[in-house]
């Protein structure tokens, strides 16, 4: 899977949600948009196209979230659309279990905006 | 240095599942929880880093941040956040209520303020 690409994904960046996003990690929405709402526009909506793809065959039950490194350019703005797209850096397995690299990047207005990488490990210990 | 104190609630992971989009039955469902290998549900690693997040420093200023989900941290559990500002980086810790470090390797960068 090393090297698999998923097509881009646009999401708009909505008030209600953010608001939503916001009050879940007990953060002030007035404080503006959390740093880690990234949990949603650049790594789910890329991750989704990961775990919903039949050739990668990701037991999404026993998936774990190891690691997670965000870097950003700027923060969104509310009512902002974004395209995020995602691919596999690494898709390795020893002793039964498997640990994928999954990039993704995020730009807005074809300039960067945020970069994910995320670590997932399936089948490990918890 | 900043700190948070939070004790985690089923309540408030199924809002962060919800909020977030992530409804893996592994942070809602019990049953299904044990049935692969875990206590219980647990919290999201990227609820942690939400938390993290906010005592890393003004969210305008954040350049980078990074993690390890090193434990899992279940309802009940309260976790302390601390963030430590040297330079223009700030050294993260997440410890849960018996001393054990439930993020590892979590820093921040942040741009110069002003």
């Amino acid at each position: 899977m090393t090297g698999r690409v998923y097509p881009p994904v646009e999401f708009r960046i909505e008030a209600a949600h953010v608001e939503a996003f916001a009050r879940a990690l007990g953060a002030d929405p007035a404080d503006g948009v959390p740093p880690t709402y990234a949990a949603v526009y650049a790594l789910g909506t890329t991750a989704r196209q990961l775990f919903e793809d039949p050739v990668a065959r990701v037991d999404f039950a026993r998936l774990l979230h190891r690691e997670q490194e965000f870097e950003w350019q700027r923060q969104p703005e509310l009512g902002e659309t974004v395209t995020a797209q995602g691919r596999v850096t690494s898709d390795v397995e020893r002793r039964g279990i498997r640990l994928i690299a999954f990039e993704s990047s995020v730009t807005a207005g074809g300039l960067g905006l945020c970069r994910s990488r995320a670590v997932f490990v399936i089948g490990g210990a918890p | 240095m900043r700190e948070l104190v939070v004790e985690f609630s089923r309540e408030q992971i199924a809002a962060y599942a919800a909020a977030s989009g992530d409804s893996n039955p592994i942070h809602l469902d019990d049953e299904f929880a044990r049935s692969v290998g875990l206590p219980g549900v647990i919290a999201h690693g990227m609820l942690q880093m939400g938390l993290v997040a906010r005592v890393a420093g003004e969210p305008g200023r954040l350049r980078r941040l990074s993690c390890r989900f090193a434990g899992i941290v279940r309802p009940g559990d309260t976790v302390t956040f601390r963030g430590e500002e040297s330079d223009h980086a700030v050294k993260l810790t997440a410890v849960n209520q018996d001393g054990q470090a439930v993020l590892s390797r979590a820093v921040a960068e942040l741009d110069q303020p002003g």
